[in-house]
């Protein structure tokens, strides 16, 4: 299990102890929290769980696949330089503590 | 002994009852009339559409498919290659990528509700919703002008099937024909001559520095216009025949048209026109006792997935409230429908003036007559009165 802290975009925060290898979309969408939709099931496929991650993970997350960077650039919310789509984070022992900003809107 | 037949007019009329009777009882159930497995509880089709590599669409995703089509379009091709094609032209889809078609939907469905102004009842299907989604994928794809109605004709024809037969019909074949030739003639025009439009993106798009095959473009087109103009007309007809049908709900959109995209989730729900599309099993599966062998074809049953009491509460009630979460009005898994974004936007342009113009409009007394269709499911039409 890692610990996840969800932050939706009114400033509620959720904090979540996920089991490693489920995604952040996952956490969220099983977990009910509003503000990711994950459309396409975490197919890397709709960007509709666009996410913001806390600069100190970044360096620590899985690169990102050509499919996801095109697809970030459609979101609905701003694209900044911390957008990943959540579904292609999934839980591990180096992300324990991860802090993640959900945007306004997803679709 | 219970039978499911998905040819049948009784389950084009209505098909929720059998769904409840196999979601209980024969949760994977074979049926002989359309040769396949049906999974009709929602975490199986969900199970399924997130495991490509078992239940694969490259063998065709339609109940009936048409003839060489399998393999070279999205629907019908699975990763990796269905998601290189998919990024090509999801970008140019995404809501962000359409504020270009607000003002023209808009201007769209202003002029084809005037027209109906003075024929009341009117047709909504014929008379609006057929002709509004024409107006928007020829304005989305640049289609030329001359032969639209034509367009709108072949692509209700293709989705269709024979209830006897169980097949296409010559006539269903026809039209797909018909479509495909008219696709190629799109693409070899635009191969020339290439625009700003979604069709000239694609045809000069390139995979791993690989132009796509001409059959894959030609195909693919041709299932763009068909889901562009048939299903798109084909859900908002649902749509319609829900706020007719629950003036409550009607008369909720008006007072407040911020809900009106609550209203097109629930319809997505309660009664999709996206029925059942299918796949085919890879490597062998046991599900409910049951043991699927590899080319066994699975239908993936999204209308009672939808109304499935496990996942959700009061299924055969129409809720504004309920905000549906994770329905499978538009499939899902990296299959999920291509269009939500254009498909969400023009449904709620089209809601916003329709009750704008028309805040009493009603169903009347009528026998509805439904596609014969064992893929997707509307009304051929619907008669309403402002």
């Amino acid at each position: 299990m890692s610990r996840v802290t969800y932050i939706d975009f009114a400033g509620n925060t959720t904090e979540l102890d996920l089991a490693n290898g489920m995604t952040l979309m996952q956490g969220a969408v099983m977990n009910g929290i509003d503000g990711i939709e994950g459309e396409c099931s975490g197919s890397c496929a709709c960007a509709t769980c666009h996410c913001y991650i806390d600069e100190a993970f970044l360096d620590k997350l899985p690169e990102m696949s050509e499919n996801e960077d095109e697809l970030l650039d459609g979101t609905v919310s701003e694209r900044l330089p911390n957008s990943r789509l959540s579904c292609q984070i999934r839980m591990s022992d180096a992300l324990d503590g991860i802090v993640v900003r959900l945007p306004e809107e997803q679709s | 002994m219970f039978r499911f037949d998905p040819f049948s007019p009784e389950i084009d009329a209505n098909p929720f009852p059998a769904y409840k009777t196999l979601r209980d009882e024969y949760p994977c159930f074979w049926s002989e009339e359309a040769n396949m497995w049906v999974l009709s509880r929602y975490q199986d089709i969900v199970m399924a559409l997130n495991d490509w590599e078992t239940f694969s669409s490259a063998s065709g995703n339609l109940m009936s498919e048409m003839p060489n089509r399998a393999g070279a379009t999205l629907g019908t091709s699975d990763p990796p290659r269905h998601d290189r094609m998919r990024a090509l032209i999801q970008k140019a889809v995404m809501k962000r990528a359409l504020d270009h078609l607000i003002e023209p939907a808009r201007a769209a469905a202003r002029n084809r509700l005037e027209a109906v102004r003075d024929k009341q009842p009117f047709d909504f299907v014929e008379d609006f919703s057929a002709n509004y989604t024409v107006d928007l994928i020829a304005y989305l794809f640049n289609l030329p002008p001359e032969n639209l109605d034509q367009v709108r004709e072949k692509a209700v024809l293709m989705v269709q099937s024979d209830p006897v037969t169980r097949t296409k019909s010559p006539e269903h074949l026809a039209a797909f024909e018909w479509m495909r030739d008219y696709a190629d003639t799109l693409v070899e025009i635009r191969k020339r001559e290439p625009g700003e439009d979604l069709l000239s993106q694609f045809i000069l798009a390139e995979i791993d520095g690989e132009k796509l095959q001409d059959r894959e473009i030609q195909l693919t087109v041709t299932t763009l216009i068909m889901a562009g103009i048939e299903s798109l007309s084909g859900f908002m007809s649902m749509l319609m025949k829900n706020l007719t049908e629950f003036t409550d709900v009607r008369d909720a959109l008006v007072a407040d048209p911020s809900k009106i995209p609550d209203a097109i989730e629930e319809s997505l729900r309660y009664n999709t026109s996206a029925q059942r599309f299918k796949r085919c099993v890879q490597k062998e599966i046991t599900l409910h006792g049951q043991t699927l062998k590899p080319g066994d074809f699975v239908c993936l049953a999204y209308g009672s997935g939808n109304r499935d009491e496990r996942q959700f509460p009061n299924p055969d009630v129409y809720d504004l409230a309920r905000k549906p979460k994770g329905h499978l009005g538009f499939g899902g898994g990296v299959h999920a429908c291509l269009g939500t974004a254009i498909a969400r936007l023009a449904c709620k342009i089209a809601v916003e003036e329709i009750l704008q113009m028309y805040p009493t409009i009603h169903a009347v007394e009528q026998e509805l007559e439904w596609m014969p269709s064992s893929t997707f499911r509307s009304p051929l039409h619907l008669w309403v009165r402002a």
